[in-house]
Formats: structure tokens, C-alpha cells, sequence
């Protein structure tokens, strides 16, 4: 039995095992002592039976009829409702339907069931206003002097203060169990990022370390590889290393855009270029291949414009010029997209002549 | 032997007695059942999202029974035919195989995904209300603080829930990611190889996502809304001024029957918008994405629309890099940085500690459980109004490309338009927000000096036209006194319209028109039921 | 009368007193037509042994009739901006030498040719010339310059209608589409924007015919995908893929036109949310 004492102002106790008390008076005792006072409580219908009352009713069956045709609805479509794919649209192909009639007799069933249980609540249940006593602001005066007593007894009980020993030998003992906690952080889920033999952020799929020291070739996402004459003049083709797997996600800092400029922006791009330690001798008669990675971030650049000569990234809408080194003119890049450097082999196709020679994708604190 | 009969009658009575031999719970539930809230529809939206998180966790239950995270290549055999034979993660094989071979999958996957949407909306549509009203001052401001982690464990959430089908769209998402996290100055390289287990993408990070998504973070928002509830519950819910009000109770209706009754109804009205909505719209159509490839982007890629306004953000920001030199190495501060780690933290760091700047500024001290009108804190719905502002311009900036193309704008204005709307757009409306609430709150105190107007133009003999007002009250002149010695504000709406006098309801009930017959009128708490009205003499008073 | 004058019957009419003078005039008058009949006769032997002018606008190599009715069209609606020999006009419009019929009968049925005015792009609107014409006007440009040209149409529709059948070549379509081409027309083939009021416009509606030409000859900022990178078969792939994508209904309910997150969002607002807050207020009221 509790014994708080924070009823409301007012009334006595009742006598709660008297025969003589109605159930209103139950329920206003009950109340009384969890601090709730019911100011107001009036059934809306106080006489039985009325026509207004029998509406209401009527409309809350109605309702849940309703949310009777909704529930079997949503059953048998969703039992017996014709559902695997078929390319066409409805009413030809009836399962293009199956989605949109679940969504609707279920939220047909839902919402008349809301809807019910709502009207039963505002038209069928007594109006009422009750008033609850809040009890805010600091515990009794005892109470929290009792507490604090409790609490600075227990750090006197232990005596920490007046044993350094212990205090001393406690805190030798607590240092590698926290760290014990995070041993496994560091030994198994943290990864050194500029470890030698992956070398993450300095190579990509393009190093010829993959291809037993040959410069490797570039090819279409099914590996065959490219000749010059088969991209035509304002076109542009993605590109991956001619390795295994070199077109899939193990190598996804490798794909590279190949495009083939009109001799006039071919020229434009090798003479600006030429002022660029990197970027100079990467470019092969009219072709250029730049990383598709954006240096922003990673996103593939792959809006080619082949009259502006501009690369637009469509996640932040950086752009780069591509006839100039591939730097940006606009948006929140602020480094030109690596150039991979290209040659032709004995047998006529693409080759990378070597790895990127700076980073390539988003860049990071200790990008050198 | 003998079988005892079981009497029907006393079944429910004796179930009860066992309970509560075992539990004591006689006390604690009639408590619970009486607890007050008060009554004002502002008050469920936070309800909104509480019920979708509850969706979301029976959706997310059938959607695990199929899903299946692994990053292993496979070729797709499923009954969609454009994807047929095409290399793909076991993940989003799994994900288009819901949507196609599994009866329902579909509509399952479309109602997690739009009750995630309408879990957010709802949080920050809360959020805003609780702000403007000032419920998140003391004593509240600890589950204001639950709140705002709320908000942004569900971000976090949702990022991971939409990058598990690891389709194209979320996987460019995911990169995205990958590059904000790489961009924090010295540890960046660091977390994300350790996140990933290698290089991006490795074959690690879905299981990761998986369980961070199915265990991780569902129980810190399961612990965290217990803890929100907790705290509602005990220190109860604020409440408007007005009559029979204090600052020392709750006026409303009892749990049970009325209050339990209206939320069980509204939860399924929640439910069945998120089910309406999961059949009658589609969303994230993964099968037209393909599978993530490093090499495949779409025009029109964005996140989903909590997150797009850090997306929004990161396009505006400029390309400002920052290198400098220390102890004989380069260092580069990327871009990327400023927009996507560091407004976050300030926009989840100022909210948190907002209650508390506030209580500093006014050197209020008290416990607060009235809430109070916008327009009578000016300064802080100003605040407020240019915080929506701020967001908002970011938010229609991150889906600039999709506002340039269809309505023929070119995409480098919408990025210029939306670095200067950063600028401009949150000062405006702030003056904007502050001056609207300092003319209501000069009408209120208009209304309450001078009466309400009727409408009903009266000349005076000496030629001049004035229009009749009804006074609010009876005082001592017969009408307010010049300047304002009437009604004092009482921190409630003032009636404006004659048909709202009296009641502070509307005497003609009904929303699209009015209904015949005029509902009785509410009694109030403490008043004797009304008396028959006295005779009404002719309006002579002015202005 | 004297008898001079009797001799010279004309020189009676002749006052006396002029005879020198009659003759000068007389002589320069007979000097003037022998000038003028030497002049004559000279410039008459010049033109007709020298090479002739007239010559020179026979070396035009000889159009087919198809063609001469294109040059007709031409000389009508684009050699304002595009020059008498479609050299092209410096600010106005490029040159057509080796765009090819492809790239006319592209510009002109989708009727983004002939322009209403300089923008940003060509716009895409109702054609101002019939197919035909527009064929007579690709002729014209093929045999003056050269250049890629469409296959014949029918054998188009066949390979498309024979790769919607087949999901292999489905499947292929739709892998080459999201490499090359989803980046600015959209995974919904519903188009996206470029830089500076530049955009790639929707495939939603578009036709074989336009879709092959544009692949092929890389209209504006569009590159160039010729048949040694995209072959025709890879070709007819991605117009399979655009054209079921486009004729599938969504099957998830109604698609919000493709576009993404950007109207899902929409949507749980001023749909969800709305909604919602309706029904609080019916809940629970202003009390």
C-alpha cells in the first residue's frame, strides 16, 4: 500500500468497503488519492437511447464494417491477388495493381478502426475534465539529507581517502582492465590506413604491380580492350584496368573516363598541360583519360559535355575542364581530377603508361 | 477424481488477485490509469512518430527474414527481367528478390521505408512545437536533450536502413560518406579504413551497416524513447494557460478510458497513412538503380530527405581548401569538411544546449509547465523562424538539380542562388518572424483595451464613423479605459471574432460548414452551469 | 542652188557654211560605231574562248532528286544560320559538313531544328518539318558532307523488338545504360540538368529512331557513342531498355515521376504530415 499524502485539496477519505457507495464514487476516490480530481464528468447522452445517440452509434458501426471490408480485403488480395512481375502496365497486367489495392484496403481497414475508436472516444465516452496535482520542485528537506547522508557514508565506509594504499592499488588495477575494453578496438577493428603492402590511398587498380610490372591495358567493363579509331571524336568512354576484377568494386578508385577531343581543344589541353609537371606527356595525339573518381567526394564525374568540354560531377555539381588539366571551375571541388597517363602498344591498344601519379578521389588530412 | 468447475464469472477477478499476489500491481496500474494529460492536438505529433517507430520495428522484422547483407557476388535469377543474369551483391539480390519473388515484399519494403520518412518528419515537426512553445525549459531540458539525440540517431539510422540494399543510389551515398569521414582532420584516413576493414568499398561494411541497423541502433532509440517517456510521464506533460490552469497541475482527461482510447485511435491512423502510403506511392525503386558500381551514378542523386540538407550544404559550399604546412609535412583540410562534420556538430550541439543558453539570457530560473504562445516570445520564434529558414534553403539547395531541370532554371544559378539565400534568407526571416509576433501580440492587446470589433459602423452626431467593439468584459466605465487598463493578457488566445466570445470555442461547430443545431456550450470547471442570459440593451459603446 | 550642193543631194539640206563641220561630226560618228562594232567583236571572240564564267557553276557535283529537294528545304529554313554550303555561321550555327542524315533527321523530327532562338540548348518541340522533309534535308546533308546515317528503320524496330524479348540483351541494355548514359539522362530515363541552363532531356517519350541518331552523332553537349564503341546491337539494347522501361508500370504504386527522394519527401510533408495534423485537430481540438 503506498502512503503518499499528496491528494487533492478538499475531500476526506472515503470508506472505501462501504455498500452504500456508487461506483462514481470509487472511481473519484481512487482518483483523490493518485492526486486527481475530476471537476467535470457528464455523459454525453444522458438519457438512453436517443436518436442523436443511436446516430453515432450507428456511424461508429458503420465504421468498423468498413475496417471489416478493409482487413478482408487486404487478405484475400494479398492471398489471391495475382503478384509476380510482369513488365506492362495494369489493367493488362493485373499484378501492377497488387501494391496499390493492399496499400489502400489496409489503409482503408486502419483508418476506419482509427477513425471508430476516435468517435467512440469524443462522442460515446462522458465528457470530462480532470485536474492533477503536479509535484515539482525539490524532494522534502529530510529526504535529501537522508540521501546524502547515505551516499557520503558509503564513500567513508570504504575509506578511500584515508587508505592510499588502497587508493594507490586500486587505480593500478583499473588501468588495464579500461584498457583491456579497448583492446579488441585496437588490435582487431582499427586498420592502419598507409599500411606498405596495400598501399589504399596511394595506388590504384592501374599500378603495374598487377600486371607482373607491364603497363596495363585499358578495357570495357567485359575486358576487351580499346584502339584508338574505335572511340569517335566527342565521344567519351569509361574505362578500367585490363586486371581481373579490374571492373568491379575491388578496384573502385580505378575507373577512368577516355575521351577523344576535336583537334583544336586536343590542342588546347596538351598546351596547358605542358605547364604541368604531372599532367605533361599524358595526353596521346587527341585522347585524354582523367579519373572518373571526383576528388570532391568520390562520386563518379561523368557528365561529359562535349562542346564546353566541361566534366560535371551530379552529386554536388562540381565541373572540371577538361581541356585544361581536368581543374575545377565551378563547385565544391578545389583539385583537378588526377590525369591517367596513356600510350598506344605494339598491337594498337590503350595502355596506361603508369599509375596515377597524385590521389586519387576525396581528399584527406595527410594527403601529401 | 472430482473436477473442479471453473466459474466463468470469477475468472477475470481471479486472474486479477493472482497478479496481484505476485505483483502488487493494484496501486501502480490505477495510478497509471488516472494520470492526467491535457487535451490540444499539438500535443500528438509527437505520438506520430512513436507509432512509426513501432511500424517500423514490425516491418523491419519481416524485412530481416529475407534480407540477407552479404557483400558476396552473385547473378541475379529472380522474375525481373531487366536485371536478369547481371552480377550483384547477395545484398541487393535479396533486396530486389523482397520487392519480386516474395508475396507482399514489396509492400513491406515501401512501408519501412515511408514509415522511416514519417518518423523523422514527425520528430522534427515535434521537435519545432516543443521549441516554439518553450515546453524544453527546466524541467525539461534533459528530455529536450533526448530529443535532439533522437533526431540525430534516427538520421543515422535511416543512412544505414537505405545503404543495406546497396543499390547505386544509396552505394554513391555511402561513398559520399567515405569521403566526409575521410576529411576529419587526423584521425580521417584512420576511421574510415576501420570502418570499411580496408579500402572502399571492402566486403565488410553491409554486415556492419546490418547489425549497427537491426541491434545497435534500434536499442539505443528503444533506450532513449523509454527514457523520453520516462520523463513525460513523470514530470507530466506541459499544458496551455487558461482556466483552471496553473503552473501546479494538469487540467485534462484521466488515461483511461479517454486518453488511451484517442492514441490507440490515432496510432491507427498512423498506420494506415504509412499503409496508404506504402501502396498508393512508390519509393526507392531499387531495381531501376542497378547495383552499386564505382563507376555508375545518376543525374538526380540524393539522399533521403532528412539528410538532404547536408547534401544541400555540401554543394553550396565553396571550393576552399585548406593546406598548411606543420612539422615538415603538407596537411589539407578538404572542403568537404567544414559543411558535412562541422555544421553538423554545431547544429546538434547548439540545440542541445539551447535551454539552457535561454534560461541564461532571460535569467529564468523557474520550473515552467505553461507553455507559451509564439508570438510572446518574440525573440526566440524569431530564432526559431530563422533556424526553418536556414534549413530550408539548404534543403531545396540539395535538390537543386532536380529544381534546375524541371522548372528550366540553370543548375549553376540554383548553386549561386542558394550561397547567397545562405546569407540573406535566415536575417530575413528573422526581422520578418519577430515583427509578425510583436503586431499579434500589439492585437491582443488591442483586443483585450478596446473590445472585439463587431463589424457595426455607428455616426456620431457629430459626422463622425466609428466602429462598434464589444467589450471582452464588464469593468467599471462600462468599456476599457483609453490606454489599456481593461483585461490584463492572460497568456491564452483572445477572442478576435464575436462568434468566438464566451466559449473560447466556436459557438458554431463544424469544419467545412456549420452544423444546424449549435452544440451546448462546454461547462467549465469550476462554474455553476450557465444561467439564462439577461436582457441585452442596445450597443452604444465606441471604438 | 550651187552646184556642189546639185552633187550632194544631201548636202543641200545642209546650210551653206557647214560642210567642215558636218564632216567632223559625220567621221566622229562613224569612228564611234567602228569603235563600238570593234569592241563587239573583240569581247564576242573573248567570251567565247576564254573559260567561262558560266562554267563554274557547273563543277556542284549533281544531287539526287531526294537531295535537291532538301537543298530546296535548306535554302528555306537553316541557311540563315548555317551558311550557303552548310559551312556553318561564326556565332550562329555550326557546320554540317559530316554531321550526316542521322544527325538532321535527329534535329529535325524532334524538332528541335530549325531554332526559335539561341539559348542555352536546342529545346525539343513540335516538328516544323514532315518526316519526309526531313529525310529530303538529311539526303541533302549526306551527299554535300558526308556522315553517319541510320539503319533502315524497320530493321531497327525489329532488333529493339527482338531485344525486349530477350532479358539477356534486356539485361545488357540496361547494364550499358547505367554506365554510359544514366549519369545525365537519369536511372529513370526522365533526364537531368548540365551545367549553365544546359540539360539531358527525358527518354520518356522518345522514338527508336531519335534515340539511335542521338547515340550516333552526339547532338550538342551529348557525346559521340559511334557504332565501334556502342554497335549497333549494343544500340538496339539500350533502346529496348529505355522503351520497357518507360512502358513498365510502376509496380510499387504511383512512381512520383521517377525522380528520387526529392518528391518522396515532398510527398510525407504536404501529403503525410498534412493529414496528420488534420486529423490531431479533429482529435483532440484547440481546447
Amino acid at each position: 500500500m503506498s502512503t503518499h499524502t499528496d491528494t487533492a485539496p478538499a475531500d476526506e477519505e472515503l470508506d472505501v468497503l462501504d455498500p452504500r457507495n456508487t461506483k462514481f464514487d470509487l472511481i473519484k476516490e481512487g482518483a483523490r488519492r493518485d492526486g486527481v480530481e475530476i471537476v467535470h464528468y457528464a455523459p454525453r447522452f444522458p438519457v438512453a437511447g436517443t436518436k442523436a445517440e443511436r446516430r453515432i452509434e450507428r456511424s461508429i458501426a458503420f465504421l468498423f464494417f468498413l475496417c471489416f471490408l478493409g482487413g478482408m480485403g487486404f487478405v484475400v488480395t494479398y492471398i489471391w491477388w495475382p503478384w509476380r512481375y510482369e513488365s506492362g502496365a495494369a489493367p493488362a497486367v493485373l499484378s501492377k495493381l497488387y501494391n496499390p489495392l493492399l496499400g489502400a484496403s489496409l489503409g482503408l481497414a486502419l483508418l476506419t478502426l482509427g477513425m471508430a475508436i476516435i468517435l467512440w472516444a469524443k462522442k460515446l465516452l462522458p465528457e470530462e475534465v480532470s485536474v492533477q496535482v503536479r509535484h515539482d520542485g525539490q524532494s522534502p528537506r529530510d529526504e535529501q539529507i537522508l540521501t546524502a547522508a547515505h551516499i557520503t557514508n558509503m564513500g567513508e565506509e570504504l575509506g578511500i581517502k584515508r587508505r592510499p594504499l588502497m587508493m594507490g592499488a586500486l587505480s593500478l588495477a583499473a588501468l588495464p582492465l579500461g584498457l583491456a575494453a579497448g583492446a579488441p578496438i585496437v588490435g582487431a577493428i582499427i586498420v592502419d590506413p598507409h599500411r606498405k603492402d596495400e598501399n589504399i590511398f596511394d595506388e590504384t587498380g592501374w599500378n603495374p604491380k598487377y600486371n607482373n610490372g607491364q603497363p596495363i591495358r585499358l578495357t570495357r567493363e567485359d575486358g576487351s580492350p580499346i584502339k584508338p579509331e574505335e572511340i569517335s571524336v566527342g565521344g567519351q568512354i569509361t574505362v578500367y584496368p585490363g586486371i581481373p576484377g579490374g571492373a568491379t568494386n575491388e578496384h573502385a578508385d580505378s575507373p577512368t573516363l577516355l575521351i577523344r577531343l576535336r583537334d583544336a581543344d586536343a590542342k588546347t589541353a596538351r598546351d596547358n598541360a605542358a605547364n604541368n609537371t604531372r599532367n605533361a606527356g599524358s595526353q596521346w595525339g587527341s585522347y585524354v583519360a582523367y579519373s572518373k573518381i571526383c576528388t570532391h567526394a568520390g562520386c563518379p564525374a561523368s557528365l561529359y559535355e562535349q562542346q564546353t568540354n566541361r566534366l560535371l560531377c551530379p552529386c554536388h555539381q562540381s565541373q572540371f575542364q577538361i581541356t585544361d588539366n581536368a581543374r575545377p571551375i565551378f563547385g565544391p571541388a578545389s583539385r583537378g581530377l588526377p590525369q591517367l597517363p596513356i600510350d598506344v602498344d605494339s598491337e594498337g591498344y590503350f595502355i596506361a603508361k603508369s599509375d596515377y601519379k597524385v590521389q586519387v578521389g576525396p581528399a584527406y588530412w595527410e594527403r601529401p | 477424481m472430482k473436477r473442479r468447475k471453473v466459474d466463468l464469472s470469477r475468472l477475470p477477478a481471479a486472474a486479477g488477485e493472482a497478479l496481484d499476489e505476485r505483483f502488487q500491481a493494484a496501486t501502480p496500474l490505477r495510478r497509471l490509469m488516472n494520470k492526467v494529460f491535457p487535451d490540444h492536438w499539438s500535443f500528438l505529433l509527437g505520438e506520430i512518430a512513436l507509432y512509426s517507430f513501432v511500424v517500423l520495428l514490425l516491418s523491419g522484422v519481416f524485412l530481416s527474414l529475407f534480407f540477407d547483407p552479404s557483400m558476396a557476388d552473385t547473378k541475379y535469377t529472380g522474375s525481373y527481367t531487366p536485371l536478369h543474369g547481371v552480377e550483384m551483391s547477395q545484398a541487393y539480390n535479396t533486396a530486389v528478390r523482397l520487392s519480386f519473388d516474395i508475396r507482399g515484399g514489396l509492400f513491406m519494403r515501401q512501408m519501412h521505408h515511408w514509415a522511416a520518412l514519417l518518423f523523422m518528419a514527425a520528430i522534427v515537426v515535434h521537435m519545432f512545437r516543443t521549441f516554439f512553445t518553450g515546453a524544453f525549459r527546466k524541467p525539461r531540458e534533459a528530455n529536450w536533450i533526448v530529443g535532439v539525440l533522437l533526431f540525430w540517431i534516427g538520421l543515422l539510422e535511416g543512412f544505414c536502413g537505405y545503404g543495406l540494399p546497396d543499390d547505386a543510389l544509396s552505394g554513391t551515398g555511402l561513398r559520399i560518406m567515405t569521403a566526409i569521414v575521410l576529411s576529419i582532420p587526423v584521425v580521417g584516413t584512420w576511421v574510415t579504413t576501420s570502418l570499411f576493414g580496408g579500402e572502399f568499398p571492402g566486403t565488410v561494411i553491409l554486415d556492419r551497416l546490418y547489425i549497427a541497423h537491426v541491434l545497435l541502433i534500434p536499442g539505443a532509440l528503444l533506450a532513449l524513447i523509454t527514457v523520453h517517456m520516462g520523463l513525460l510521464v513523470k514530470q507530466k506533460h506541459t499544458q496551455w494557460p487558461g482556466p483552471g490552469r496553473t503552473n501546479n497541475n494538469v487540467v485534462g482527461v484521466r488515461m483511461f478510458p479517454g486518453f488511451a482510447a484517442k492514441g490507440g485511435g490515432f496510432f491507427m491512423i498512423v498506420f494506415a497513412v504509412i499503409a496508404a502510403f506504402a501502396g498508393l506511392f512508390q519509393i526507392n525503386p531499387i531495381w531501376l538503380f542497378g547495383p552499386y558500381k564505382a563507376a555508375v551514378v545518376s543525374a538526380a542523386s540524393q539522399p533521403d530527405w532528412y539528410v538532404m540538407f547536408l547534401d544541400g550544404s555540401t554543394r553550396l559550399m565553396p571550393a576552399w581548401e585548406i593546406r598548411f604546412h606543420l612539422w615538415g609535412g603538407g596537411y589539407t583540410l578538404p572542403p568537404i569538411f567544414w559543411p558535412t562534420v562541422v555544421l553538423p556538430g554545431i547544429l546538434s550541439m547548439l540545440p542541445m544546449l539551447y535551454p539552457f543558453l535561454e534560461a541564461r539570457w532571460t535569467k529564468d530560473k523557474r520550473v515552467h509547465n505553461l507553455l507559451q504562445r509564439p508570438r510572446d516570445v518574440p525573440m526566440r520564434t524569431a530564432l526559431g523562424c530563422m533556424a526553418i529558414g536556414f534549413y530550408v534553403v539548404l534543403l531545396l539547395s540539395g535538390g537543386n538539380d532536380v529544381i534546375a531541370d524541371k522548372f528550366n532554371i540553370s543548375l549553376n544559378a540554383m548553386t549561386w542562388a542558394g550561397r547567397i539565400g545562405i546569407l540573406l534568407v535566415p536575417p530575413l526571416c528573422f526581422y520578418v518572424a519577430y515583427r509578425i509576433c510583436l503586431g499579434l501580440q500589439q492585437h491582443d492587446r488591442e483586443v483585450l483595451a478596446h473590445g472585439v470589433e463587431t463589424g457595426i459602423i455607428k455616426r456620431l452626431p457629430n459626422g463622425q464613423f466609428i466602429e462598434v467593439h464589444q467589450p471582452l468584459a464588464a469593468t467599471s466605465n462600462g468599456h476599457g479605459d483609453e490606454h489599456g487598463a481593461g483585461l490584463e493578457y492572460a497568456g491564452w488566445t483572445v477572442p478576435k471574432k464575436m462568434n468566438r466570445l464566451g466559449a473560447l470555442a466556436p459557438t458554431v461547430k463544424g469544419f467545412f460548414y456549420p452544423i444546424e443545431k449549435p452544440a451546448p456550450p462546454t461547462a467549465r470547471p469550476v462554474e455553476a452551469p450557465v444561467s439564462p442570459a439577461p436582457a441585452r440593451e442596445e450597443i452604444t459603446s465606441g471604438h | 542652188m550651187s552646184s556642189e550642193q546639185s552633187r550632194r543631194p544631201l548636202a543641200r539640206m545642209v546650210p551653206a557654211g557647214t560642210r567642215a563641220t558636218r564632216s567632223r561630226l559625220r567621221r566622229r560618228l562613224s569612228a564611234g560605231v567602228r569603235l563600238l562594232a570593234a569592241l563587239t567583236l573583240v569581247g564576242g571572240l573573248y567570251s567565247s574562248f576564254a573559260p567561262g564564267i558560266g562554267q563554274a557553276q557547273d563543277t556542284t557535283p549533281k544531287l539526287s532528286q531526294s537531295a535537291e529537294a532538301g537543298k530546296r528545304l535548306y535554302e528555306v529554313s537553316c541557311v540563315t544560320c548555317h551558311g550557303n554550303n552548310a559551312q556553318g555561321v561564326d556565332q550562329r550555327g555550326p557546320s554540317l559538313i559530316g554531321v550526316g542524315s542521322a544527325a538532321v533527321k535527329f534535329q529535325v523530327n524532334t524538332g528541335r531544328m530549325p531554332l526559335a532562338r539561341q539559348e542555352a540548348q536546342a529545346e525539343r518541340k513540335d516538328p516544323a518539318l514532315t518526316p519526309a522533309q526531313a529525310d529530303d534535308l538529311g539526303q541533302y546533308i549526306q551527299e554535300l558532307g558526308g556522315g553517319p546515317q541510320l539503319p533502315d528503320s524497320g530493321a531497327l524496330a525489329g532488333d529493339v523488338a527482338a531485344a525486349k524479348n530477350d532479358p539477356n540483351r534486356l539485361a545488357h541494355g540496361g547494364e550499358i545504360f547505367r554506365v554510359n548514359c544514366s549519369s545525365c539522362h537519369a536511372f529513370s530515363t526522365g533526364g537531368g540538368a548540365l551545367s549553365s541552363g544546359k540539360f539531358a532531356p527525358s527518354l520518356e517519350q522518345s522514338k527508336t529512331d531519335d534515340i539511335y541518331a542521338a547515340m550516333l552523332t552526339g547532338p550538342q553537349n551529348m557525346p559521340v557513342f559511334g557504332n565501334s564503341e556502342l554497335t549497333p546491337q549494343d544500340k538496339a539494347d539500350i533502346i529496348a531498355y529505355i522503351q520497357n522501361l518507360n512502358s513498365d508500370q510502376d509496380p510499387g504504386g504511383w512512381g512520383l515521376g521517377r525522380y528520387g527522394p526529392v518528391p518522396e519527401g515532398l510527398v510525407i510533408f504536404l501529403v503525410g504530415i498534412a493529414f496528420l495534423v488534420f486529423a490531431t485537430l479533429w482529435i483532440a481540438g484547440k481546447s
